[in-house]
């Protein structure tokens, strides 16, 4: 049944382009004709046009087909590891001094055979003097690790990660109020989510993963408690001398399950969280430097072995372009457990605690061609204390202003099934993504 | 022996160097005329907005569209330069924003926002001759080339134009041995600049095909850069061209990024 629906996803959007190729092309006979006319009839500046009070954006985003399989056979998953048709809407609305942003997803997920629906957008912004409000559906972002988050509380979602879909879905949404604040002596973020959103962590329902429970590799479908409480963050920052500094401040929840409670349910312990950063030129490149400190507030002391123990966090980062459009960055991180004698001291099994330093070092490597449309990507991580890696390999065609076409790789690799990367050593996968943008 | 031969080899490029430094002409005359074209064609007024669309031919005729809005503010004439580029169209690079604070004597800081992550990503300094946004113009072309970085030398002079050769002091930096520029003598912009390559092969053409004087500046509205070799083109019109708006310095920042000033980019049609 998935197969066929693929198949069914594929024509269609093969269709819907064509429809649309068409339309282009007479748009492109046209141009030939007459370049100038065309070129002065149609500027359509829906977006930022003339002084009307109320302006509507036309319809733009995609309609995609991605389909993923896994490199080897697992026990608990069939070989498809990603089988996704999706279609996206977006659109704008101005009404007076208020913008509309939306931006909804509909889509076909192969994997749970179910249709799904969200919006990744749905908000309201609105500026005035020194500050802007935006509230409502919402992505949000701050930090500077390059897909390594230490004062980014926001919600992951790593099951789209580690499956090939597009880097945007690394970051789901968050129903969120976010003001800032901008003056001459510093800039404020302040978010509040009124209701905690976890990470769409890794689950069984797509992978197979290391059970502490049953100190094995299985797929269960954790369902965890979610808190009905709110998260609040704040960022200061501030550029000096083409220095962005950043300060950092959390109180809210762990964003994977990470504890248990006393009747043996999953459960989010609660987080605090500070955190300061830098990032500006050196040399020929960009440095970038960041620390966090997770104070979790129920486990202080750290001899509670079902929640995690609090944490110190560091980063450093440097990119340089290495030779003409070729672009190398690496980053150094250090994850250290706090009060780790408590926590071996109570720990029921201290075998599959993890380090009290846990080591990562990650190198990216890209290269564009020269017309921009071929890009090659290489993302690793590595991790000495773990002795585990993962690898994102890619390459991206862009065709032309509407065809895109993703190839790609997910690779884990380590001799431990209960480090981070190498529990998902049965979820290997290769993918290929074929977008069409309107 | 072996001693004597390394210092002969050391006299001898020693006045190798000396000799094509001789050779190569730098003419305060044609300098002087170069900065003031480079002046008419980046600073006119103290900030300026217009919207752009490119349409990038490639050697096989394929047809892609770019469309953004620039907003552009001098820190000092010919001097640093606050630039950014708010794109509408295509619609997968729609809402992206370009930031450049370009600096004449350090490297430009430059950042990218993309809407889907909400990331303003920061761009390490790179090469200025590659393409901006696939097109055929270089970042270069549209931030302009550092007048220090060339040796120029007023070849001829005529009722209309000035005629300039101009040749990089570090070659290795860039793609062209030299290139040829007409700049018009009415509005002091280039009219024409033919590069070029190692060949002696004229390569690349750039041209301005359309100047009309707005609020007291002459301004190109209509460009076009040629890829000789491999026959692809990308033709740059401007539209809405205004000049000293009073953009307020605050605009250029992060804030502008996350949320486009939007009273700054509507158009008045």
């Amino acid at each position: 049944m998935p197969r066929i629906t693929l198949v069914i996803g594929i024509a269609g959007t093969l269709f819907f382009n064509m429809a649309a190729q068409f339309s282009y092309a007479q748009e492109n006979t046209a141009d030939n004709e007459s370049f100038d006319s065309v070129w002065d009839d149609d500027w359509g500046e829906d977006t930022y046009n003339s002084t009307k009070n109320i302006n509507v954006a036309s319809f733009s985003g995609f309609t995609e087909t991605l389909y993923g399989s896994r490199l080897s056979n697992s026990e608990f998953h069939k070989k498809t590891s990603i089988e996704d048709i999706r279609l996206r809407l977006e659109t704008k609305l101005d009404i007076y001094s208020v913008n509309i942003v939306s931006k909804g997803d509909i889509y076909y997920d192969g994997v749970l055979d179910d249709w799904r629906g969200n919006f990744r957008e749905l908000r309201l912004d609105y500026s005035w003097k020194q500050t802007d409000l935006k509230v409502g559906r919402q992505v949000l972002t701050w930090g500077t690790g390059d897909f390594l988050f230490l004062n980014d509380f926001f919600p992951k979602d790593w099951q789209s990660f580690f499956s090939g879909r597009d880097d945007e879905y690394l970051k789901a949404s968050s129903n969120a109020v976010k003001l800032s604040l901008y003056s001459s002596i510093i800039n404020t973020d302040f978010v509040w989510v009124p209701k905690f959103e976890p990470d769409n962590y890794v689950r069984g329902d797509y992978y197979s993963f290391f059970n502490p429970l049953s100190n094995s590799i299985s797929a269960p479908n954790l369902e965890a408690n979610e808190p009905d409480n709110s998260e609040f963050a704040i960022r200061l920052f501030k550029t000096i001398n083409s220095y962005e500094l950043g300060g950092y401040f959390y109180r809210g929840y762990f964003k994977s399950p990470n504890g248990f409670s006393e009747r043996g349910e999953l459960e989010f312990s609660r987080l605090q969280s500070l955190g300061f950063s830098v990032r500006g030129q050196a040399g020929d490149g960009l440095i970038n430097l960041e620390t966090s400190y997770l104070n979790s507030l129920d486990d202080k002391e750290g001899n509670d072995p079902l929640i995690s123990n609090s944490q110190f966090r560091f980063l450093i980062g440097y990119e340089q372009e290495l030779r003409e459009r070729l672009t190398a960055s690496t980053q150094i991180y250090l994850e250290r457990t706090l009060k780790y004698n408590q926590l071996v001291e109570s720990s029921f099994n201290p075998t599959i605690e993890p380090n009290e330093n846990r080591t990562l070092l990650t190198l990216r490597l890209g290269w564009r061609s020269r017309n921009d449309k071929l890009r090659l990507s290489l993302f690793t991580f590595y991790s000495p204390s773990d002795s585990d890696s993962y690898w994102r390999p890619s390459v991206n065609y862009r065709v032309d202003d509407h065809w895109n076409v993703s190839f790609g790789g997910n690779v884990f690799e380590g001799k431990d099934e209960n480090t981070f990367f190498s529990q998902l050593d049965d979820n290997e996968n290769l993918f290929l993504r074929v977008r069409y943008n309107y | 022996m072996k001693l004597k031969k390394i210092t002969q080899c050391v006299i001898l490029s020693v006045l190798a160097a000396a000799q094509s430094a001789v050779a190569q002409v730098d003419d305060e005359h044609a300098r002087s005329i170069v900065q003031q074209a480079e002046m008419a064609s980046y600073y006119a007024g103290n900030d300026g907005r217009s919207l752009a669309r490119m349409i990038i031919t490639d050697g096989n005729g394929q047809k892609q569209i770019r469309q953004f809005t620039i907003l552009r503010q001098d820190v000092e004439d010919r001097g640093d330069q606050n630039l950014m580029v708010f794109f509408s169209r295509p619609s997968d690079v729609r809402d992206t924003v370009f930031r450049v604070l370009k600096h004449t004597t350090q490297d430009d800081d430059r950042w990218l926002y993309l809407p889907g992550l909400d990331l303003v990503k920061r761009i390490s300094a790179g090469d200025k001759r590659t393409s901006f946004v696939g097109s055929h113009f270089f970042y270069e072309d549209v931030s302009g080339r550092n007048t220090e970085e060339d040796y120029f030398e007023l070849l001829e002079e005529n009722d209309e134009f000035y005629t300039i050769k101009a040749v990089p002091k570090n070659l290795s930096s860039v793609e062209f041995t030299h290139y040829i520029v007409n700049i018009e003598k009415s509005s002091m912009l280039p009219r024409k600049i033919e590069f070029y390559d190692a060949k002696d092969r004229l390569y690349r053409r750039v041209e301005s095909l359309k100047i009309e004087n707005i609020d007291g500046h002459p301004t190109v509205l209509h460009s076009r850069v040629e890829d000789l070799l491999n026959g692809g083109a990308t033709e740059m019109q401007f539209r809405f061209v205004e000049y000293d708006l009073g953009l307020p310095e605050t605009l250029f920042s992060e804030r502008s990024l996350r949320t486009p000033p939007r009273r700054w980019l509507k158009i008045k049609g």
